[in-house]
C-alpha cells in the first residue's frame, strides 16, 4: 500500500481541484483554525466580552475569514477560488496589520488575538498559511490563462496544453 | 494528576508526524502503519479525556470549564477526521495531513495545561 508513486491520480469529477493534493493539507489547517477561532471568540465573547472587546471582535473576525477560507477552498469551483483569494489577502493583510498594531499598542490588547504578534501565540501558522493558500492558488490563474489560448488559436494549442501539462506536472512535485 | 498520558501523547503525536512527513519526503502515499498509529493516538487521546472527566466527576473545576469541555469533544475527532482526510487523498499528501493530526495533538496537550494547570504535562 506504501508503494512510492510518480504522480497522484487525478480523480474523474475533479481532476485538478483545489481541494487535492496539497490543498488537502491547506484545508486540514484551515479547518483547524476555523474550529479552534470561532469556538474560541464565541466563548470569549459570550463570558467576557467587556474585557478586551477590541481584540473578542478582531478574533471573531479571524474566524470567520477562516470560515471562508475553508469553505471556499473545499468547493474549488472558478468564482469560490476568487473568493479564496479575497480571504487569503484578507488574511495575511489582517496578521500584518493586527501584528504590528498589538506590538505598537499594547494597551489596545489586554487579551490576545489569533493575529496578535504576527501569530506567535500559534507558531505564526497564521503569518504563513495565508502565503501557503495564495501560491496554491496561482496554479489557477496560470491554468485559466493557459485554456483561453487554446481556444482562439489551434497553432497555439498544442504548445499551450504541452505547457499545461508541463505546469502540472512540476507543480505537483515543488507543490 | 500523572503526566504520564500527555507526555505519551506528546511523544507519541511528534514521532507520528516525523513519519507522516518522511513518507510525504519520499512521495508514498497512505499506508495501514500510518492508520494503525492515528489508532494508537486515538486510544491515548481517550484515556485522556477519560483521566479527565473522571477529575470532573470528582467535584474539581477549571476556570475555563466551556474551553476545556470544547477540547473534550474535539480532542478525539482529530485522529478520525485525520484518517478520513487523509485516505480521500491518493498521493504523497494524504501522509502530510496525518502529520497535521500528529503535530495538532502534541499542541493540545501543552493547551490542555493551560486551560487546566492540575493536567501536567
Amino acid at each position: 500500500m506504501s508503494e512510492p508513486v510518480a504522480s497522484p491520480e487525478p480523480t474523474a469529477s475533479h481532476p485538478d481541484s483545489t481541494r487535492t493534493g496539497p490543498g488537502r493539507v491547506l484545508i486540514a489547517i484551515y479547518a483547524l483554525f476555523a474550529l479552534s477561532a470561532s469556538a474560541r471568540a464565541g466563548v470569549q465573547i459570550a463570558t467576557k466580552f467587556s474585557d478586551a472587546p477590541v481584540a473578542y471582535l478582531l478574533s471573531a473576525f479571524a474566524a470567520m475569514v477562516y470560515v471562508l477560507a475553508t469553505v471556499t477552498f473545499a468547493i474549488g469551483s472558478p468564482t469560490a477560488r476568487r473568493i479564496a483569494v479575497l480571504s487569503c489577502s484578507v488574511e495575511l493583510a489582517g496578521v500584518l496589520a493586527v501584528g504590528t498594531w498589538s506590538l505598537a499598542d499594547p494597551a489596545s490588547f489586554p487579551d490576545a488575538t489569533v493575529w496578535s504578534g504576527y501569530g506567535s501565540g500559534y507558531g505564526f501558522v497564521p503569518l504563513v498559511l495565508p502565503v501557503f493558500g495564495l501560491l496554491w492558488l496561482r496554479r489557477w490563474t496560470g491554468r485559466a490563462r493557459t485554456r483561453r489560448t487554446i481556444v482562439p488559436s489551434a497553432g497555439d494549442a498544442g504548445e499551450a496544453a504541452a505547457d499545461g501539462h508541463r505546469r502540472a506536472g512540476t507543480d505537483r512535485m515543488s507543490g | 494528576m500523572n503526566g504520564a498520558v500527555p507526555t505519551t501523547i506528546i511523544v507519541a503525536g511528534l514521532v507520528l508526524a516525523g513519519y507522516a512527513l518522511l513518507m510525504t519526503a519520499l512521495n508514498r502515499r497512505m499506508s495501514v502503519i500510518l492508520l494503525a498509529a492515528l489508532g494508537v493516538l486515538e486510544i491515548l487521546l481517550l484515556v485522556e479525556v477519560g483521566l479527565i472527566v473522571a477529575k470532573l466527576a470528582g467535584g474539581e473545576r477549571p476556570a475555563g470549564l466551556a474551553t476545556l469541555i470544547g477540547y473534550l469533544i474535539a480532542m478525539p475527532l482529530v485522529p478520525v477526521a485525520a484518517a478520513f482526510w487523509g485516505l480521500m487523498e491518493r498521493s504523497r499528501w494524504g501522509p502530510a495531513v496525518i502529520a497535521v493530526a500528529g503535530l495538532v495533538a502534541a499542541v493540545l496537550m501543552v493547551r490542555l495545561h493551560q486551560i487546566w494547570p492540575v493536567i501536567h504535562v
